[in-house]
């Protein structure tokens, strides 16, 4: 697996990021659109550690570990708020489907002007 | 040079007893009690002025000492304003017309005070009192002292200010607090055209400013300002004309000159003392102080001084027509004060500026004497001020009744022996001899003849009033049927009280009412009863045709007797005597390139025989003119004595209704002051307001709630684009991400490959 | 290479189905597929520790939760969510591209030649991580830890019907 450049994983990242994104525009389920963030989010986590792989160090830097384990850094603190804005995300949506007794994210226009 | 430090002094001491009064009276009052504790306020109230008297004397004696030539001293504390290249610093300027007036200010006013510890004992607020006066002193004395016109127009508000306050001392009757502002607003005016002139001035003085000492940007300053305007206005006599009249109209104002006259009338419903300080003998002369003091300016102008002429001798005969309509005894003085006032602007107006200065020092004795007499004869009528209820009060008080027949003799101008003669007299020759002032292409000699008619009113008038008050065989108060025609017209009665001195006190016992305050506007009725309680009302005797007027206490009579001395003719011959005054003021050098005009360190001053002549023709014999004038007082006299001899005529009794015409008339003003307040106050006020009204309401709200009327509808628009769809704002967080991208791709890499 | 283009195919096909399929239920299912593959290219990113982390923290905790909110709120019925068509979803559809496109632009003009890992291939491993992670890291790390615990606390404030 050697054989791929970072092009290759940037490429996957940005096409998953895209079609996160388009996702969160076009569907009207909102945990279906969570479920999208998290699939942008976990695009970037890609981007994050395809550039912590490949992305050159200087020689001043090379003998320092943090120096090239800040993308996995990244990663994990991604992941720890991906978690908890989950768990607080679908409260919310439960809250909203106790009130109202439904979830249609097109029916919550309380921001109109 | 003398010690003219003390000079700082002289204007300290009124500020101190100021400062002393305003925050320590009532504990003085407090920490002695109430009747040794007024004493006290009183003592320190009057020594602080009477200091300053002892002061300006010594002052005035160095200066005598000086040769005419030097007799101007200027003296600066510290740089008050600098802005640009202008600079005015706080400086006095010690010569004779400035220590003139600070002898007559601290003298009198040290008198006046004297007068007013025992004229105020029973009142309440009498430290109040005693402050304001302290501080008008104080302001009187920047006025006349400032080397400035900006200093001197801060006396000039500064006395505007006390007098105001002194005019509503009452403040409780609404009446007086109208007064009041009567006064202040009417000012306002003559503030207006005195701030103008000061404008002019600088704007003048700043076109020509290579003809400005260099270096130097006193560009107001008296000793700096003046020379420069001699020499440009002989160029720009449309200038002068324009300057001059614009001042003139600020002394109109403080003076009370025609139309701006009718605030003094109705400032006597301040304390007595103080409409005989303050409104007879220094403040409304403050006018004639600061036309002698830019007299160059008038001088250029002969059109302008026929103005000031012609405006001096219709006030002298319109007031003193006034005058015969008045049953109010402070307001038969008012006029007189303004027909005086017009006396002294003729003698301003025909250039012979010190006649208007001698004219001001005899008039503030024996007019200040007139004042403090009618005070004392209020005081002991129980505050009753309607000449109808007096007569024969010689028989009760006999050192007023002497006191004020020397003012009367004084002011009807009894020839060499009193002192109203003597600059009466000088003022009527300089307006007969008039070479100077035109009106309307001719000379205004015509004004000395109108005011010789206007010396047999003033005659008439005074003598109507002496009799009224003095004599008669019976006092009017005891007469059974006096009372019974006063009651029958109960409207005449009722409105006398309204301007009356101590007018609340006067208004609460004719209707009964016990408390004071009416109007509530600014005591509690709790804190009324604290007031009470700390000082008990003071029981004021109604006038009863039982009641005993009694004479005054020394602390009053006292003052009255030292301006009667000084209103017989001793002190005006002296100061006539061999033109003693008129050099004093304006020493005659005869002058530089013929123009009479000399230079006294920088102030330049006109030889008055250059400008006003004498009388010529018959009258060229100083006999005749004195003759003339001893025939129209007699005329006045023997009018005044054949009416008012007796008895109180029916024409002018209780009965309003048996009123003759002219006395309806005259006391109305001829119908003046009623038109001027329905002109610009109800009337035209009203109009303005209205109009002030519909701009505020439709055009400045409207441009107000246009703005937010445009903001509205721009919102409105803004508010489409908030559908409340979040898939919207994340549509459009996309766009802006990529458009951000694509900005930035471009921006850094050169375009988009 | 051949393995990396499998698991890439697979990953974008699940993304896609994620967004295509009308069943919240088949959605995260294919986010499961999504989430599962991405992990194994973690792994041939030599970062094994974070693609084991993927597979329990995603595909482990947060999936089922996703399952379980659906399965409670019941709204497995694809009949529910008929999509509307609206020119609104042509625009994302068009931004969409346009972003991909205009990050693409980059990734080729700029990222192709860089084909030799830099990092050592240790530096995924547990001890690693775990060293920076506990030493230069250990603020954020406690923050996180923070954030965390105010995530639980919130969920469990907005989810109980009362306290």
């Amino acid at each position: 697996m050697t054989g791929n450049n970072l092009a290759d994983y940037l490429t996957l990242g940005l096409i998953m990021f895209s079609i996160g994104a388009v996702g969160v525009i076009v569907r009207r389920n909102p945990i279906v659109i969570f479920m999208c963030i998290e699939l942008m989010l976990n695009a970037v986590n890609l981007t994050f550690l395809a550039f912590a792989r490949f992305t050159p160090t200087t020689a001043a830097l090379a003998d320092r570990a943090e120096s090239f384990m800040s993308g996995q850094m990244m990663v994990v603190f991604v992941m720890a708020v991906a978690a908890a804005e989950v768990a607080v995300g679908l409260g919310i949506i439960m809250a909203i489907y106790r009130l109202r007794n439904e979830i249609d994210i097109d029916e919550m226009n309380l921001l109109k002007g | 040079m003398g010690n003219f430090e003390l000079i700082w002094w002289v204007l300290a001491l009124p500020v101190i007893g100021f400062l002393i009064q305003s925050l320590l009276g009532q504990r003085i009052v407090g920490l002695f009690g109430r009747t040794y504790g007024k004493k006290v306020a009183g003592t320190l109230a009057v020594l602080p002025i009477a200091a300053a008297f002892v002061l300006g004397a010594g002052l005035t004696l160095t200066l005598l000492d000086m040769p005419a030539t030097s007799r101007s001293v200027v003296m600066t504390l510290f740089d008050w304003i600098t802005v640009y290249s202008i600079s005015i610093p706080f400086e006095v300027v010690i010569d004779p017309l400035s220590m003139t007036m600070v002898l007559v200010v601290t003298g009198i006013g040290s008198l006046i005070h004297l007068y007013a510890t025992g004229y105020m004992a029973e009142e309440r607020d009498y430290t109040r009192f005693f402050t304001y006066l302290n501080l008008f002193i104080a302001a009187m004395l920047i006025l006349v002292l400032g080397n400035n016109l900006a200093m001197m127009f801060i006396g000039w508000e500064g006395v505007g200010l006390c007098s105001y306050l002194l005019i509503g001392f009452w403040y409780k009757d609404i009446a007086n607090a109208k007064a009041a502002n009567k006064a202040f607003i009417t000012n306002r005016v003559g503030d207006w055209g005195f701030m103008l002139g000061m404008f002019a001035i600088v704007a003048f003085l700043g076109t020509n400013a290579d003809r400005f000492p260099t270096g130097d940007g006193r560009y107001l300053s008296f000793d700096r300002m003046l020379p420069v305007l001699a020499s440009l206005l002989s160029e720009n006599p449309g200038i002068a004309t324009l300057i001059a009249l614009l001042l003139f109209v600020g002394a109109m104002g403080k003076s009370a000159q025609f139309p701006l006259y009718n605030w003094l009338p109705d400032a006597m419903a301040g304390p007595t003392p103080v409409s005989a300080l303050i409104h007879a003998a220094t403040m409304v002369t403050a006018g004639v102080v600061m036309v002698n003091r830019m007299h160059v300016v008038f001088e250029f102008s002969p059109v302008a001084s026929g103005v000031v002429a012609v405006v001096g001798t219709f006030t002298a005969l319109f007031a003193a027509l006034i005058a015969f309509g008045q049953t109010d005894i402070k307001k038969v003085l008012a006029y007189s004060t303004v027909s005086q006032l017009g006396y002294m602007f003729v003698a301003c107006g025909v250039g012979a500026y010190w006649a208007g200065m001698f004219h001001v020092v005899t008039h503030a004795f024996f007019k200040a004497l007139l004042f403090l007499g009618s005070g004392a004869v209020i005081h002991a009528m129980a505050h009753e001020q309607d000449m109808r209820w007096y007569g024969n009060l010689r028989k009760y008080i006999p050192i007023t009744t002497a006191t004020m027949t020397v003012g009367w003799l004084a002011i009807i101008g009894v020839p060499y022996l009193f002192a109203g003669f003597y600059s009466k007299e000088a003022i009527i020759a300089a307006a007969l001899g008039n070479h100077h002032a035109t009106f309307l292409g001719g000379s205004t000699e015509f004004t000395g003849w109108l005011l010789l008619v206007g010396a047999a009113l003033t005659t008439a008038y005074m003598t109507r009033m002496t009799l009224l008050t003095f004599g008669g065989a019976q006092g009017r108060w005891q007469q059974p049927e006096t009372y019974e025609a006063a009651h029958a017209d109960h409207h005449a009665h009722a409105d006398h009280g309204h301007h009356a001195d101590h007018g609340h006190h006067a208004h609460a016992h004719h209707h009964g009412h016990a408390h004071e305050d009416p109007h509530g506007f600014f005591y509690t009725d709790e804190e009324m009863e604290r007031r009470e309680a700390l000082e008990p009302h003071e029981h004021h005797h109604h006038l009863t045709p039982e009641y005993k007027p009694k004479e005054v206490p020394v602390s009053m009579w006292v003052p009255l007797a030292v301006l009667a001395l000084l209103s017989t003719g001793g002190t005006a011959y002296f100061m006539e005597h061999h033109h003693a005054f008129q050099n004093w003021l304006y020493p005659p050098f005869g002058g530089e390139h013929g123009t009479g005009l000399t230079m006294i360190k920088g102030h330049p001053v006109i030889d008055p025989e250059a400008v006003s002549g004498h009388p010529h023709g018959m009258l060229g014999n100083k006999m005749a003119l004195v003759g003339l004038s001893v025939l129209v007082m007699l005329i006045g006299l023997a009018y005044a004595w054949a009416v008012y001899g007796k008895r109180l005529p029916d024409k002018e009794g209780f009965d309003m209704s048996r009123w003759a015409k002219f006395r309806l008339w005259a006391m109305n003003q001829f119908g003046y002051d009623a038109f001027i307040l329905k002109l610009l106050v109800y009337e035209g006020g009203k109009t303005v307001g209205n109009a002030c009204a519909a701009l505020d309401q439709k055009v400045v709200d409207g441009i107000v709630n246009l703005t937010g009327v445009v903001a509205q509808g721009l919102g409105g628009l803004a508010r489409q684009a908030q559908t409340g769809y979040v898939r919207g704002y994340a549509l459009v967080m996309l766009m802006g991400g990529v458009a951000l991208l694509v900005y930035l791709v471009s921006a850094l890499s050169g375009g988009v490959r | 290479m051949t393995v990396f283009m499998v698991l890439s195919t697979i990953a974008i096909l699940a993304a896609l189905g994620v967004v295509l399929f009308s069943s919240p239920v088949r959605s995260a299912l294919c986010l499961v597929f999504n989430f599962f593959t991405l992990a194994f290219i973690y792994f041939g990113l030599k970062t094994e520790l974070l693609g084991i982390t993927q597979i329990v923290v995603y595909t482990g905790a947060i999936m089922v939760l996703f399952l379980f909110v659906i399965m409670l709120l019941n709204l497995g019925g694809p009949q529910t969510w008929k999509e509307r068509f609206e020119f609104r979803t042509v625009l994302g559809f068009g931004f969409g591209f346009a972003l991909a496109a205009v990050i693409a632009s980059q990734v080729f003009a700029n990222f192709q030649y860089f084909d030799k890992p830099q990092a050592p291939d240790s530096f995924g491993s547990p001890q690693a991580l775990g060293r920076v992670l506990f030493t230069h890291y250990v603020w954020p790390f406690e923050i996180a830890s923070i954030l965390l615990l105010i995530g639980i606390v919130g969920s469990i404030m907005l989810a109980k019907r009362k306290l």
